[in-house]
């Protein structure tokens, strides 16, 4: 390889052949490049990476190929989020197909259990299966709104989606190893995406602890909004965690470990930890149980003006782990709050509830605005500061403008 | 640009801490697939320089890990700022 070249054209057959450096990543020969697609998209700007060619491109914004969330206004009308329109934010490549080989044949083992097994995708769906419905919302969800600036994807409200998942309960599978063994404090769940990289477990291995006791209501999920979960989304089994942030609901889950200490690769023991700005360490909480959280769908800055008079004010609301009890809506900032409804069906304490509150308004702008309670927490007035911009529930950021004429 | 410069951080991305393995940039020929394409991504001197002394999720810590002095971390902010996208 030439070194100081100018202008550049440098290949990766050439980089790869000639750099001594890049040796420890001989494997990146499986790594798929990205290519744009010519996506149906209205902005003009960017298109979705091929990866993801079918999803609903006038429904999400596109902060990199790596990092895709859904318009506020694209979340809500629906209880469900369609798969086209939920958001992506993957720490390793999307495995391909290719990578993935036979569906029915992908593995996932168990240790930490007196009887430890290997289990296939078609064994598991032997042995049992259900369906729950869990908000999907990625830990730095809010970031953009940090007046600090954090880096990393810049966030308002669509990195979140309430799914249904259809799969087999972690407890089912624990019954059939006999049991947890002694000592355990944490289920522990590694994916098998960081392999085609090539890169070291330690630096790449998403390998995510949350206590054990979330077991009692994790899955692994199969199936996505009635369609085989997607690459994309962790296909062909992901491990689902209801009430915790995204990070934890492990893609392309490889292996369930019951352990007495918490992982100690950099995506558990580092990243994930929210601490005060300025400072960093594992000594600082990770990101698992999701706070309550609402936001307002419609109407808001990006549907246009609204007609004076009659006005429907929607949006979700959830609990994190606990079911959402309340949620109360302003229009005028904060001052005074009127108690809004909840509409469509109730899908358990994990899922986010619809929410709307009729009112009338009259010509001018207004600052609306809204706060869920789960009976035991509601949302503060505003965000807890922290270095990576995490666990964002604070009401007055996450209201809109709107005007209305 | 300053053209010594862009130069000195196109090396350092390709050959000296390898940003190449797992980023796409035009500009630098380089197809990796592990962090974000930076040419799809808003960049700022602020940012990219904040990211690559820190490190993100699998991103090293250049900076604090001592993997590249501070004048090599301005040279390759320097080059990916100025050729992302383009």
């Amino acid at each position: 390889m030439k070194k100081s070249k100018n202008t550049p054209n440098l290949n990766r057959r050439n980089f790869l052949a000639g750099t001594a450096s890049v040796a420890g990543l001989a494997a990146t020969a499986s790594v798929v490049p990205i290519t744009f697609a010519n996506a149906n998209h209205t902005d003009g700007s960017k298109g979705l990476p091929d990866f993801i060619n079918w999803k609903n491109r006038d429904a999400l914004i596109v902060h990199s190929d790596k990092g895709i969330e859904t318009h506020r206004s694209a979340i809500g009308e629906g209880l469900i989020t369609p798969n086209a329109n939920v958001y992506i934010r993957n720490n390793m490549p999307t495995m391909s197909d290719a990578q993935i080989g036979d569906r029915n044949n992908w593995k996932v083992s168990f240790e930490g259990v007196n009887n430890p097994k290997s289990f296939t995708l078609a064994e598991l769906k032997a042995m049992g299966t259900t369906t729950i419905a869990t908000v999907l919302q990625c830990s730095g969800n809010g970031r953009g709104f940090f007046e600090h600036g954090p880096s990393g994807s810049q966030w308002q409200t669509g990195a979140a989606a309430c799914v249904f998942w259809t799969g087999i309960p972690v407890k089912t599978l624990v019954d059939a190893c006999g049991g947890i063994s002694s000592g355990a404090n944490f289920m522990t769940s590694a994916g098998v995406d960081h392999e085609p990289t090539g890169l070291a477990p330690k630096d790449a291995m998403v390998e995510r602890s949350v206590p054990k006791k979330v077991y009692e209501d994790a899955l692994l999920a199969w199936d996505m909004n009635g369609v085989p979960l997607p690459n994309s989304h962790g296909g062909p089994l992901r491990m689902i965690t209801p009430g915790y942030f995204g990070i934890n609901n492990v893609k392309h889950l490889g292996k369930v470990a019951f352990t007495a200490d918490e992982s100690q690769v950099k995506f558990m023991k580092s990243s994930y930890r929210i601490s005060p700005i300025g400072k960093k360490g594992s000594e600082y909480p990770t990101c698992w149980e999701m706070p309550v959280k609402s936001w307002i769908t419609r109407p808001t800055d990006e549907t246009g003006t609204v007609k004076a008079g009659k006005v429907q004010i929607v949006g979700v609301a959830f609990g994190g782990t606990r079911k959402v009890k309340s949620v109360k809506v302003s229009v005028d900032g904060g001052n005074k709050w009127q108690k809004a409804k909840f509409i469509g069906p109730d899908l358990g304490k994990f899922a986010w509830r619809q929410f709307v509150l009729e009112t009338t308004l009259s010509a001018g702008t207004y600052n609306i605005a809204s706060l869920a309670s789960n009976g035991k927490d509601k949302q503060p007035e505003l965000r807890m500061e922290n270095r990576r911009g995490y666990a964002h529930n604070g009401w007055k950021d996450h209201s809109v403008n709107i005007t209305v004429v | 640009a300053d053209e010594a410069k862009m130069a000195k951080g196109l090396e350092i991305f390709n050959e000296t801490a390898v940003c190449a393995a797992c980023h796409v940039l035009k500009a630098a020929g380089s197809e990796g697939n592990v962090g974000p394409n930076l040419d799809t991504v808003a960049v700022t001197t602020e940012s990219v320089t904040d990211i690559v002394t820190n490190g993100l999720g699998v991103m090293p810590a250049f900076g604090e890990d001592e993997i590249l002095t501070k004048e090599e971390i301005e040279a390759v902010v320097y080059f990916v700022v100025n050729s992302a996208g383009k």
